[in-house]
């Protein structure tokens, strides 16, 4: 793990659930492993975030109360079209899949997930380190 | 089973009150019930994996298992009604039961609503902190899990509380009271609590609370002199000792005689009203229905000192440190800050080095008076300014708090006393919450995981999550655990179940080879050790005492330690093991997969009996394989497959019938060679009994009083099975065996599924009868025994009825056991009449596994 000098600024996340305890999984997961981390369960709140800030990373569930994660994905994919988006879903299904990756997303993740496998998810995205 | 007994059996088969099924069609009904017995316990393992940590699952997956799992166990009572051709009702009804109470947890509603009044200490655990409050359901813990001394005694629970509001009619008087309050007015609340506190000191305790504190009390004489004791009666409400810590908010009472713990127990209760906890529930926004206390009752120790621990201080990462509060006599002085204390501070890693002792001059201490209360003493002129605490009390003490900690993955508020002869009770722990403020002064472990040496990673998986850092320690398949040392890492060949009596030593484990649905996995969780299991390599990449960081939530395994990475798990937002979906999934495991029918002998072995889905998936699997064993003995008439001869060198007068590619011969071939043979597991066995070249065809000589011996058994016991008389069957399929072998006068069964699923795999062995008298048969037993059990086989003796069972090993490993079982087959045949001493047991043994050692290499 021996990664490059420390100069660049954290990479950061978003992650999106409406699940509190995948953000409560999730966001000290991806602290440990040395990114910025903000966690929402409120989609609202979440695309407020997007619009005002640069995400690295978003990381959405697709099937949410009141919410289309599809939609959530889009909405990013227009704002910060370089922003990679990684799709949980535990509604995982060859269709929803398709669609997701149609839409620009660049992983699709079943739930339950290891922690192990979206922090290697996240970090092939984002360029193998934390730091770029 | 008697001569008759077995004609009318047999009879009764062929009363043809219904034309019977085919046998190839009830053989596939079994295939099925064991393919949907094993992907049951898939589900179940799968869900308890989920405990492990190292997923991220939410409730839906909860509720998505719970629903199929339900299916399954549904379906599954529906073809072993079909196989056996009965109804089922009883089973039908546990199914029906269980389900019910899963459907209730799902809803939130405790399906188990445990009614008592009171509840002794050893009966404690986190699963019963609404009964027992969080105090003493940590203490529960403390002392049944982690195996530390917690004073004796017991809890009157939170129902007993409600039984008093509602016995003294006070849970009206209470929610008009608040009703009425505008918020705001301090005096008005003040008014209100004053009035129910003096109801509440005032009020009657339910006869059946009292009958059940008598009751406890009682069985506290048995080990206590009650008429000496005094008793420490505490608070232990719902959110006490929780992430709220309502510390010094409610009270204790100290130094009571067994005759007034009613009194204290109304002045505890009272406390709940004070003003001061009434407006901190208030705050923090507890509703009023969210108020219930515990209160429990144990023995007040002796103490020579007391004090309190943190598990750490909140210092920079070079200064982190374990901090020791002490006094003589009793703690609570030491607690609320009113007295001179020692304060020692200590090394956080292993052995817990001293680094500084600071002893204060220490005038008077907090002793029971005697016949009740407390009182303050004056110290002894010569103890004033000594520390009250030995290094060697303080290194026991802090490993204690250490387990504590490791346990809950927060740091811990201990409370303790050492009594007079030296023994430590644990008082209370609740969390202690640190946040680092600033990050620069707490680096996040992002940088020490860049640089730190990574040993292995993503190998294996994980058992339980969580961090440790300690020292490797090996331990070969015959060490002796005794001497394992406190805060190691355990790194093994295999898992065992026998690791279990060093979970509370070691910071973690890690294994070559094994599964995390095995039982050690199960005990590491419980333990909450954070374990990872068949990785391979770990003990050939680790060397023994070299100190390592692993990281069993990203399954990672650093050379060297990095502390950056235990303080940011005791500082994450929420301790797993703490969340709802967490524990609701743990709650819904305790209806699923504990296994209570585990004793097919025993008369508990019935549906009826069924507490758990696995319960009725073991009674199920048992039921169907008696089946099948029926069907095959008294039925091979019947079936339609063409049973075929073996032709073998060595005589084994078997019969084959193949139900599903265990046989590579053709259609209406009456006879087939052992090339032939593609069953997987009779293959394996036959080249046992073959290749291991001990079926011995020298003569044995038999002296003259075993072979009288067997010329009277021939006409006894060794005939009573006249339907299998010089017919041995085998029904095989590529994955399975059903294997009734009589050679002799021994009678074996083997019944063994063999595939590349771990997890289905297994093998049944029984073995019973022989010439002899009963001492040699039993001689042979042991024997057998004893080599199965160095081939891990999980055995029983009964006399001269052995029985072995192996499971969930690879495939490999598997064939190599059915090697084992061919040649001991053969070894075995006159075994019995070879062993005319004790000692010949233990040598024969050794010659067997000597022997077949070749064969097990290839």
């Amino acid at each position: 793990m021996n990664g490059p000098a420390d100069t660049a600024p954290r990479k950061r996340i978003l992650v999106l659930d409406d699940e509190p305890i995948v953000c409560k999984r999730l966001k000290p997961a991806f602290q440990k492993a040395g990114y910025e981390v903000e966690a929402f369960t409120d989609s609202v709140q979440a695309m407020a975030r997007v619009e005002q800030e640069h995400f690295d990373a978003v990381i959405t569930d697709l099937k949410m109360e009141g919410v289309d994660g599809m939609h959530f994905l889009t909405r990013v994919k227009e704002v910060s079209p370089d922003t990679a988006v990684v799709v949980i879903t535990g509604f995982a299904t060859l269709e929803t899949a398709k669609e997701s990756f149609r839409k620009g997303a660049f992983d699709f993740v079943a739930k339950p997930f290891k922690l192990s496998d979206i922090l290697d998810t996240v970090r092939r995205v984002l360029g193998g380190e934390s730091r770029g | 089973m008697s001569l008759l007994a077995g004609l009318k059996d047999a009879l009764a088969f062929w009363r043809p009150r219904k034309p019977p099924v085919p046998f190839a069609v009830q053989f596939k009904r079994f295939q099925i019930i064991l393919e949907r017995n094993n992907r049951i316990l898939e589900l179940m393992a799968d869900m308890g994996d989920k405990l492990g940590g190292e997923y991220v699952f939410d409730r839906q997956y909860i509720l998505t298992a719970c629903e199929r799992l339900a299916d399954l166990v549904f379906k599954l009572i529906s073809d072993l009604s079909v196989l056996t051709q009965r109804k089922n009702v009883e089973l039908f009804l546990a199914f029906e039961r269980i389900q019910h109470q899963i459907q209730e947890e799902l809803a939130g509603r405790h399906s188990f609503p445990n009614l008592s009044l009171t509840l002794p200490l050893e009966e404690l655990n986190r699963d019963l902190s609404e009964e027992a409050g969080n105090k003493l359901a940590n203490l529960g813990d403390i002392k049944n899990v982690l195996g530390l001394a917690v004073p004796d005694g017991f809890v009157i629970t939170t129902k007993a509380f409600f039984d008093f509001l509602e016995h003294n009619r006070l849970p009206g008087l209470v929610e008009e009271g608040l009703d009425r309050w505008d918020g705001k007015d301090e005096k008005a609340l003040e008014e209100l609590s004053r009035d129910i506190r003096r109801r509440i000191l005032q009020g009657e305790v339910p006869r059946p609370v009292l009958a059940q504190i008598t009751a406890k009390l009682e069985a506290l004489g048995t080990r206590h002199d009650l008429r000496q004791a005094l008793f420490a009666v505490r608070s232990s409400a719902w959110g006490e000792d929780t992430e709220f810590s309502f510390a010094g908010q409610y009270e204790s009472v100290l130094g009571v005689p067994a005759r007034r713990i009613a009194e204290a127990y109304k002045q505890v209760l009272a406390s709940a009203y004070s003003p001061e906890a009434w407006r901190y529930r208030l705050h923090r926004g507890y509703l009023e229905n969210e108020m219930a206390m515990a209160v429990g009752c144990q023995i007040l120790v002796d103490a020579e000192t007391s004090g309190g621990l943190y598990t750490y201080v909140p210092l920079s990462l070079e200064r982190e440190a374990v901090v020791i509060n002490a006094a003589w006599g009793l703690g609570a002085p030491v607690v609320d800050g009113t007295a001179e204390t020692d304060t020692y501070v200590l090394e956080r890693a292993t052995p817990h080095a001293v680094r500084s002792l600071d002893t204060a001059r220490k005038e008077t201490m907090l002793v029971a008076a005697p016949g009740g209360g407390t009182m303050l003493a004056p110290v002894e002129e010569g103890r004033r300014n000594l520390p009250c605490l030995s290094p060697e009390r303080m290194e026991r003490l802090t490993q204690a708090a250490m387990a504590i900690e490791r346990y809950y993955k927060r740091p811990q508020d201990v409370e303790w006393s050492f009594d007079r002869r030296g023994d430590l009770y644990l008082l209370q722990a609740r969390p202690l919450n640190i946040r680092p403020s600033e990050p620069d002064f707490c680096p996040l472990p992002g940088e020490a995981m860049r640089e730190a040496e990574v040993v292995f990673s993503g190998r294996g998986t994980v058992a339980q999550q969580g961090v440790a850092v300690g020292r490797v320690h090996i331990v070969r398949e015959d060490d002796d655990l005794s001497d394992f040392p406190y805060g190691a890492i355990l790194v093994t060949r295999y898992t065992s179940p026998r690791f279990s009596r060093v979970m509370r030593k070691a910071q973690g484990i890690l294994t070559d080879v094994g599964s995390v649905t095995g039982h050690m996995a199960t005990l590491a969780r419980e333990y909450r050790v954070p374990t990872v299991v068949n990785t391979g390599v770990a003990t050939t990449a680790l060397r023994e005492g070299e100190e390592i960081t692993l990281d069993a939530t990203q399954n990672t395994v650093f050379r060297g330690a990095i502390r950056e990475l235990c303080r940011f798990e005791l500082s994450e937002a929420e301790v797993f093991e703490e969340s709802g979906e967490y524990r609701l999934l743990r709650r819904l495991l305790k209806r699923i997969a504990p296994l209570n029918l585990v004793d097919p002998h025993s008369e508990n072995f019935k549906p009826s009996a069924c507490r758990t889905f696995h319960d009725i998936t073991r009674w199920i699997h048992e039921r169907s394989v008696e089946a099948l064993i029926g069907l095959s003995e008294s039925h091979w008439r019947g079936i339609q497959a063409t049973p075929r001869r073996l032709v073998t060198d060595i005589p084994l007068g078997l019969t084959v019938i193949d139900a599903e590619g265990g046989l590579s011969a053709g259609e209406g071939v009456r006879e087939v060679r052992a090339e032939e043979v593609s069953s997987v597991p009779l293959a394996a066995l036959l080249a046992g009994v073959g290749d291991s070249g001990m079926w011995g065809t020298d003569p044995v000589s038999v002296d003259l009083g075993s072979f009288m011996s067997s010329v009277t058994r021939t006409f006894t016991a060794a005939s009573a099975e006249p339907r299998t008389m010089g017919r041995n069957l085998a029904v095989v399929s590529r994955e399975y065996m059903n294997l009734h072998l009589r050679l002799g006068y021994h009678f074996t069964i083997v019944d063994a599924y063999i595939s590349n699923r771990i997890n289905d795999n297994y093998i049944y062995f029984r073995f019973l009868g022989g010439v002899t008298d009963f001492i040699r048969r039993s001689r042979r037993a042991r024997c057998i025994a004893e080599i199965l059990e160095r081939q891990d086989f999980r055995v029983d003796v009964h006399g001269d009825l052995v029985v072995a069972r192996i499971k969930k090993l690879s495939l490999r490993r598997m064939r190599q056991k059915m090697l084992v079982l061919g040649g001991l087959i053969s070894y075995t045949r006159q075994l019995d009449v070879r062993l005319s001493s004790d000692e010949d047991i233990a040598l024969h043994a050794e010659e067997f596994l000597q022997r077949i050692a070749p064969l097990l290499e290839v």
